[in-house]
């Protein structure tokens, strides 16, 4: 049999298969119209799950490798705990994986304290919650706080580069707008003041003030962006501890360590060597926590996913062992005029692949057109728990009380945890704002999405047409 | 040449055994319309599908021109359909979303007929068998009883078969169009020079045949 003759018979069949797609109207819109609904909420979801998976990916590496520690039942100034030890807190460095250690001490300055007046004016809730002040009735006291102000906030901290440029820790967006920063080593009475704090009292890098009966310098001013953050003080951790009379004495530790990988045994190794001691929390455990609805959206668009191809490979399962059953008399035909199996076969599956690629290309559209809507439904309707989770804070952590502001975190994400003041910010406002798109990737799924359902579809054809004996279908006439 | 000896057939039913063919033998020569009358359920459509290896006997031989066929493997049997034997049905069994051209064109194709011929041999089937070329592009929804059977006795002829097994050919058609069409398989038989095996229950249809069978429960006899 000469091989163009077989290569003609097949292009044939082919061509008969393509034909016969379009034989029934009626059933060719249905087929297709259901195919393509099940590949577009399949591209939709592979959409959605890419975007998710993404967006999981860029918050984790946003985080930073860090672990947080504080005082058992420390709250910012609203709680209570025993600060922990520096000597202690220093042992830290000998956990395997541990890189660095910062130190904190935050101290409040009232106003029989220091010079300087907190730009922060008291509002109600200050007086409610107002505390340390002269007249006030101090945390959990009346709202009768005719004379309260604000207290100054005071960071003692060994690591004045990353308190300051480029963010503590990874949160921030403060910058140092005038001065330079103080030697993390240093123990001289020096001071770098937030920008709005600097305003309020005329400072600016070089003037004085008094803390704790002590002349202190202004070495540098630096901006955050936000009314609490720039209304503090960040200052050399020894000379807080001296002027504070808290020698040794830290209230917030930041603990680094050297890859994301290991944060979760440094976590369990900081929190066995600090005992009850402290409370410790890992970035990345809040950073889970936080991201936990993501991951439902990723679990149920992938499970989506491959529920609908499966679903478009049962449909066109289906439609084809339908059509095949109703043209039995028609395979017994051509095989009683001699065409082999395979040109029949070719023939089905010509049917098959050209139903998938219509499903396909309209599904494919539609696909890509939903997805951005079915991303935000699904991102909100488990997100929910998302949006109220903006501020993420596990059981003793670190947290600030001030009044005014409240319990409510600096706005643009200032995360001085070094402080052990500051938290998370805006962070998981970002984290419902989702970005679609489909790329090769997306197209080459589809792709393999179709191959895989037309052959699943001409496979069952297939094996009901060898079936076919040409005998029994011609003597039921 | 046909020549057919000791050809069993029996089914397996649950009701028990059918024979349906049973110990036929009986030689036709080419060009010859051989008539074989049978009352339903008689075995004549059993017969045919063992002609036509749409079915294996379980004894006997069958030889075409000197070819034994009954031991022929699938792929054998395909070939044999397709190039040796021509299929003529009651209810024709054209396929219908392909014109009437097309249809006959088929038959070549599975032949593996060059393709540059296929069209001219096609119209000039349609032609010997009345069709015009209007009605060689109509499908077969569009045409009457008797003009699609006529489309299948093209198809059927088509690959230049030597044997053509035409299934009660005038069961759906009037009886002018069934006289008419029986004409017709004589005369395509006659100068195609292939033997045709008609099976019908149509004492009329039969008498137009150079020879006749009867077929009760399996046993073939010639009517003479």
């Amino acid at each position: 049999m000469p091989d163009e003759h077989l290569k003609g018979s097949s292009v044939n069949a082919v061509r008969r298969g393509i034909r016969n797609t379009f034989r029934n109207s009626v059933r060719t819109v249905g087929v297709v119209v259901i195919l393509a609904v099940a590949i577009a909420l399949s591209i939709s979801m592979l959409i959605a799950r890419d975007a998710v998976t993404n967006k999981i990916n860029t918050v984790r590496a946003s985080t930073g490798n860090t672990i947080t520690v504080s005082p058992k039942g420390f709250f910012g100034f609203s709680g209570g705990g025993t600060p922990l030890k520096e000597s202690v807190i220093t042992g830290l460095l000998s956990i395997p994986n541990v890189t660095a250690v910062q130190e904190s001490l935050s101290e409040e300055l009232t106003s029989t304290k220091t010079s300087l007046k907190s730009p922060t004016p008291a509002g109600s809730l200050g007086g409610q919650f107002g505390f340390g002040s002269s007249g006030a009735s101090g945390f959990g006291g009346s709202s009768s706080s005719t004379t309260f102000s604000i207290p100054v906030r005071v960071i003692g901290t060994n690591s004045p580069g990353n308190a300051v440029v480029g963010g503590a820790n990874g949160g921030g967006t403060e910058k140092l707008t005038s001065g330079a920063a103080y030697s993390p080593t240093s123990t001289a009475d020096v001071a770098i003041v937030g920008s709005s704090l600097a305003s309020t009292n005329k400072l600016k890098v070089g003037s004085t003030f008094t803390a704790w009966s002590t002349k202190i310098t202004v070495v540098g001013i630096f901006n955050a962006g936000s009314t609490f953050t720039d209304a503090s003080v960040l200052m050399p951790l020894s000379t807080v501890q001296k002027l504070a009379s808290a020698s040794g004495d830290v209230t917030s530790a930041t603990v680094t360590v050297n890859s994301l990988n290991n944060v979760a045994n440094a976590d369990k190794a900081v929190a066995k060597e600090l005992g009850s001691a402290a409370d410790v929390t890992s970035t990345q455990a809040t950073t889970e926590a936080s991201l936990s609805p993501l991951n439902s959206v990723k679990t149920i668009s992938t499970y989506t996913l491959v529920g609908s191809v499966i679903g478009a490979a049962i449909i066109l399962l289906l439609s084809m062992l339908m059509i095949v059953r109703e043209r039995r008399r028609e395979v017994g035909v051509l095989k009683a005029l001699g065409a082999p199996n395979r040109s029949i076969i070719s023939q089905f599956i010509a049917e098959s692949v050209t139903f998938t690629i219509l499903g396909a290309v309209v599904g494919f559209v539609v696909g890509i057109l939903i997805s951005s809507p079915i991303t935000s439904a699904l991102v909100s309707a488990s997100g929910g728990s998302s949006s109220t989770s903006g501020f993420v804070r596990r059981a003793g952590g670190p947290g600030f009380g001030a009044g005014g502001s409240g319990f409510t975190p600096p706005t643009g994400g200032f995360a001085n945890r070094g402080a052990g003041t500051f938290r998370f910010g805006g962070f998981s406002n970002t984290i419902t704002q989702i970005h679609t798109s489909a790329g090769w990737s997306t197209l080459g799924f589809a792709l393999i999405a179709a191959i895989v359902i037309a052959a699943l579809g001409s496979a069952v054809a297939a094996a009901t047409i060898i079936r076919i004996r040409p005998a029994e279908v011609l003597r039921s006439e | 040449m046909l020549k057919v000896e000791n050809l069993d057939k029996t089914f397996h039913t649950g009701a028990g055994d059918v024979h349906a063919v049973q110990n036929v033998s009986f030689e036709a020569k080419d060009g010859e319309l051989v008539a074989i009358l049978g009352a339903s359920g008689s075995g004549k459509s059993t017969l045919l599908s063992l002609l036509g290896l749409l079915d294996s006997p379980d004894r006997g031989s069958i030889d075409i021109d000197g070819t034994q066929l009954a031991n022929l493997d699938s792929a054998g049997r395909t070939r044999y359909r397709s190039s040796q034997v021509g299929f003529v049905f009651q209810q024709f069994n054209l396929i219908p979303n392909l014109n009437a051209r097309e249809n006959v064109k088929l038959a070549l194709e599975f032949a593996h007929w060059p393709k540059a011929d296929r069209d001219n041999r096609a119209n000039e089937l349609l032609g010997i068998v009345g069709l015009d070329e209007s009605k060689a592009e109509r499908r077969p929804a569009k045409l009457s009883g008797g003009e699609q059977q006529r489309v299948a006795i093209a198809r059927a002829f088509a690959a230049q078969p030597q044997l053509i097994l035409a299934d009660e050919p005038t069961g759906s058609l009037d009886k002018a169009t069934g006289q008419k069409i029986v004409e017709l398989l004589r005369e395509v038989a006659t100068t195609q020079k292939a033997t045709v095996l008609v099976v019908t229950h149509d004492e009329k249809i039969a008498k137009k045949a150079d020879r006749r069978f009867e077929i009760e429960d399996g046993v073939l006899k010639e009517i003479h």
